[in-house]
């Protein structure tokens, strides 16, 4: 965890780029580090820059970017990482803090939501347009997206915001916003079944067994990878999702999370489209999927595919 | 007269007159010399005219009488204008000689000046054509056996013809594990022993050293480029090359595997590890692997067996059908109802290899979601696992809620408060520590510094040295370019250097003509002034002589005065005639020494006594040969 949190701060990095900010998330913990160039301060004569690391359980980059924040105001002021244990803490036990010029700081006030409705899921759309559709139907069937940037601020930004188009899940587990190609790190990628990964080293587009969409966003180019066409197929249904995306997420009235509610609510009418054709059994398990009243509703292959693949996806297929 | 002496000399030399190193002018020229010199000349000029004249003089008077007076004879027959007799040859006089050489060294032929120096003769032209023949074997470079055409065989030898057989040697080493430092003392043949015949040492040690003379050259390249800048010890350096190759090889093998499993659906077992390697070998150089793998190989073979036997079932088949010796229609009908058993059988077998394809997806799809179902379950295990400790321990404190409630506070305070203090004297061990930490740093940051400026004075040097040496190549390449130049200047340079010198006399004459005229003008105006001074004087005089002479009736001394102006007149005259008179004389005295020097220079004593000799000489010869033929 010290090498991976070391390699991740922008401070051994040789190329003396400042990201302020920086999250991501390692074997089911996240890490937010924050990185502060020191100005005249009168206690810490002999340093630079320094960043500070907190790890936790939780997704939430506002919350913790605050707070560090103000641990690091804390310890530009003492020079001591005393000040800064006490407050968190006080933050851990009480969740709450004093800070030093104004207010104080409340964990209550950053919620979990907040945290997640925060992207732009307007950019994304405006970015990519109707190709949007096939980023939806990647998370829709868990598949392995990677993200490419040179920049990580672009990287982050942008996969935060992907798991708000399959709201339903509310799992932001499968977001490594900050990945690097170290084995370590892509070994503890690859014990996940779908995830949203970030990258900063364009090689990443030749590791084909990482990803089954490729996404590289300085080009914005979406690929998918060869093992993944046949389960991506797209279809009429696809297309209908895809302008309903573009035409909500083009209305200028409607605000992001309200683009988020529509397709949502598409989501929705999928899946009870879906559970449909399930027949609860009798053991009050969850309700599996009946192939045979699937195929006799006779879908385009395409939909049909796609509905099978969502339900394998959302664990109603029948084992 | 030096100068042209020498040019005489050198053209002398060229024709072929053997003139010792010691003489420097004609002056020092014996007989001898200026008759061979002269013949020497006529031989090249005029073959058929030179022939008939010996370069020898013989001891008798007569025969040396009569070649003088042939050579003059042939000389005029060239065209020289000037006077020549026996006498010219014979009673040498420097000018005369000086004249008669110019003459014949112009009539020389110019453009071919290597025939000018061919002395005539059998012996003559047979070492030159030795010496040729030598100097041309010595400026062909030596070609090693192998290499050498049909000519160079015959002129280098056809001997050692081997073919270049190299075999790996195995020299000692001073590393390496003790086994192999034992191989080495005890087991290890000698150099000349390890290869299978006696021929191949040689090339052997001559492959060995060349390569190792590589490895060596190619590593202080390597060394100087890269090594020095990574500044790493070159162990290191070697190790970490090594490990980037390895990594660099990784990759290479993850590509191929990858682009492998893109262009198909990934198959499990061997077949997908013959397509890899069929990938590798296609990737490889100029496809040397074409010839396929190990496995590709049995795979073919296996398909071999199966056609075999598909065949020998045909055949089977075939003989067992006209064996019940049923009509043609009738195998036809037959052949008609396998064709559609057959294919009936096909499409069942495609409808159950779809249906199979169908269910593998199915069972995958299973397979995923039973996978994701089992990760879910599993981190719904821990949580709860977690929640039910917590919960637990709280049912256990129940009993006396505000009791533990008020405890448990201050157990979560006093442990907090155990962290901050922890917390600080951590800062305290790390504080110093952190401060040895950056000191640290900073001397490894000065030391780099030095190590850099150390680096690059380094480089510096090596590249100085480099310079250096190949300053002192280059150098003596155009010292040896130089040295052949001069070697085969003197032939061809000595008409540019003459020229020029020729050039430079005119010029110097030129100057001295300035010269004169300038001595002449200052000579004339001089007489002028002269001139006008003595007609100044006389009309002085001539007032003077008036003036003094009208007084002079009148007064005694002054008649005196008179007369010793006229006296003084009269002197004065007779002084500058005696002047001139001595300009006059000392003038004829030095015409006279120069005659007396050019007569001492014509040896005319030392000659005339010589004719005397001489000619007692031939008078004793003619009595000599008188009293012999009065005796006969």
């Amino acid at each position: 965890m010290r090498d991976l949190l070391l390699r991740k701060c922008c401070l051994t990095d040789e190329n003396k780029l400042l990201h302020t900010f920086v999250f991501g998330q390692y074997r089911r913990s996240w890490f937010y580090i924050t990185t502060v160039e020191v100005q005249d301060s009168a206690v810490l004569k002999k340093v630079t820059h320094f960043s500070i690391v907190l790890t936790a359980k939780d997704f939430n980059p506002e919350k913790y970017a605050a707070f560090t924040r103000i641990l690091c105001r804390i310890y530009l002021k003492h020079g001591s990482p005393v000040k800064m244990m006490e407050s968190y803490i006080a933050v851990l036990t009480k969740g709450i803090c004093q800070s030093e010029e104004n207010g104080s700081f409340l964990s209550k006030d950053f919620d979990a939501r907040k945290a997640y409705l925060a992207g732009s899921v307007k950019d994304i759309v405006s970015q990519f347009g109707m190709e949007t559709v096939i980023l939806f139907t990647a998370l829709m069937l868990k598949k392995r997206i990677v993200v490419y940037h040179p920049r990580i601020e672009a990287v982050q930004e942008f996969t935060r915001t992907l798991p708000a188009l399959v709201w339903h899940r509310q799992d932001w587990s499968i977001l490594h916003s900050y990945v690097h190609l170290n084995d370590d790190e892509l070994e503890a990628l690859k014990t996940c079944t779908g995830y949203i990964a970030g990258f900063i080293d364009s090689k990443v587009s030749s590791r084909a067994d990482l990803y089954d969409v490729y996404v590289n966003l300085a080009e914005s180019e979406i690929t998918i990878s060869q093992q993944a066409k046949e389960p991506m197929t797209m279809g009429k249904l696809h297309k209908e999702i895809g302008q309903l995306i573009v035409q909500s997420a083009e209305d200028p009235d409607k605000s992001d999370s309200q683009v988020i509610k529509d397709i949502s609510l598409k989501t929705k009418e999928i899946l009870t489209n879906l559970s449909s054709f399930t027949e609860v059994s009798d053991d009050g398990e969850k309700p599996t999927l009946n192939f045979e009243a699937l195929k006799q509703k006779r879908f385009p292959p395409a939909t049909e595919n796609f509905l099978y693949h969502l339900a394998a996806a959302e664990q109603m297929l029948k084992i | 007269m030096e100068e042209v002496d020498k040019i005489l000399i050198r053209s002398l030399r060229l024709s072929g007159t053997q003139v010792p190193e010691a003489v420097q002018s004609l002056r020092e020229f014996t007989t001898e010399l200026i008759v061979e010199a002269v013949v020497r000349c006529l031989r090249v000029i005029n073959p058929p005219l030179g022939a008939s004249l010996s370069h020898v003089l013989p001891p008798s008077m007569s025969a040396r009488f009569r070649i003088g007076m042939s050579l003059a004879q042939a000389c005029q027959e060239l065209g020289y204008q000037g006077e020549v007799g026996y006498q010219t040859f014979l009673y040498s006089n420097e000018l005369e000689i000086r004249r008669l050489l110019l003459f014949l060294v112009e009539k020389l032929p110019r453009d071919d000046a290597e025939d000018v120096g061919q002395p005539a003769g059998k012996s003559a032209v047979l070492l030159r054509a030795i010496a040729a023949k030598i100097k041309e074997q010595l400026g062909t470079p030596w070609v090693p056996p192998t290499c050498r055409t049909p000519r160079l065989q015959l002129l280098q030898g056809t001997s050692l013809l081997t073919p270049f057989q190299a075999h790996p040697l195995v020299l000692p080493r001073d590393s390496g594990p003790v086994e192999l430092q034992e191989f080495f003392r005890g087991f290890l043949p000698l150099v000349p022993a390890q290869p299978p015949c006696l021929g191949a040492v040689a090339p052997s040690l001559l492959e060995r050293h060349a390569s190792d003379l590589g490895a060596q050259h190619d590593w202080e390249a390597e060394w100087q480029s890269q090594g020095l800048a990574s500044r790493l010890p070159p162990k290191e350096y070697v190790q970490w090359k090594r490990q980037r190759l390895r990594r660099r090889l990784l990759d290479q093998l993850r590509q191929a595997s990858l682009s492998h499993s893109t262009t198909g659906p990934p198959q499990p077992g061997a077949p997908d590890l013959t397509q890899l390697l069929g990938v590798l070998s296609s990737r490889g150089p100029g496809g040397a692997l074409a010839k396929g793998s190990r496995f590709s190989h049995a795979q073919r073979l296996a398909h071999g067996q199966d056609l075999q036997e598909l065949v020998g079932q045909m055949q089977l088949a075939a003989e067992t059908l006209p064996s019940s010796k049923t009509s043609e229609q009738e195998t036809q009908a037959l052949q008609e109802m396998e064709v559609t058993n057959l294919q009936g059988e096909l499409q069942r077998l495609g409808a159950e290899i779809e249906a199979m394809e169908g269910q593998v997806k199915v069972l995958e799809l299973s397979l995923s979601q039973a996978e994701g179902v089992l990760r879910q379950r599993q981190l719904a295990l821990v949580g709860r696992e977690q929640t039910l400790r917590v919960k637990s321990r709280a049912l256990e404190l129940l009993p006396q809620a505000e009791n533990n409630l008020d405890k448990l506070q201050l157990v979560v305070e006093g442990s907090a408060q155990r962290l901050v203090h922890l917390a600080a004297q951590w800062e305290t061990r790390r504080g110093p520590l952190m401060e040895e930490f950056r000191h640290l740093r900073a001397t490894n940051r000065s030391c780099q510094v030095e190590s850099t400026r150390r680096l690059s004075e380094m480089q510096a040097l090596h590249e100085r040295s480099r310079n250096a040496s190949a300053e002192a190549r280059r150098k003596e390449e155009l010292c040896r370019q130089l040295l052949a130049e001069l070697e085969s200047l003197p032939k061809d340079v000595s008409r540019a250097a003459y020229t020029q010198r020729i050039l430079e006399i005119v010029s110097n004459i030129r100057k001295q003509t300035e010269e004169i005229s300038k001595i002449l003008s200052d000579t004339r105006a001089l007489q002028k002034e002269i001139n006008q001074l003595t007609g100044k004087l006389d009309r002085t005089f001539a007032v003077t002589d008036e003036l003094v002479f009208k007084d002079a009736k009148r007064d005694e001394s002054v008649r005196k005065a008179y007369k010793y102006l006229a006296a003084l007149h009269e002197n004065c005259t007779q002084l500058i005639q005696t002047i001139e008179d001595a300009g006059a004389i000392q003038r004829e005295i030095r015409d006279l020494e120069e005659q007396i020097e050019s007569e001492g220079a014509k040896k005319t004593t030392a000659n005339l006594e010589r004719i005397l000799s001489d000619y007692r000489a031939l008078r004793q010869e003619n009595a000599v040969l008188l009293g012999r033929t009065q005796e006969a």
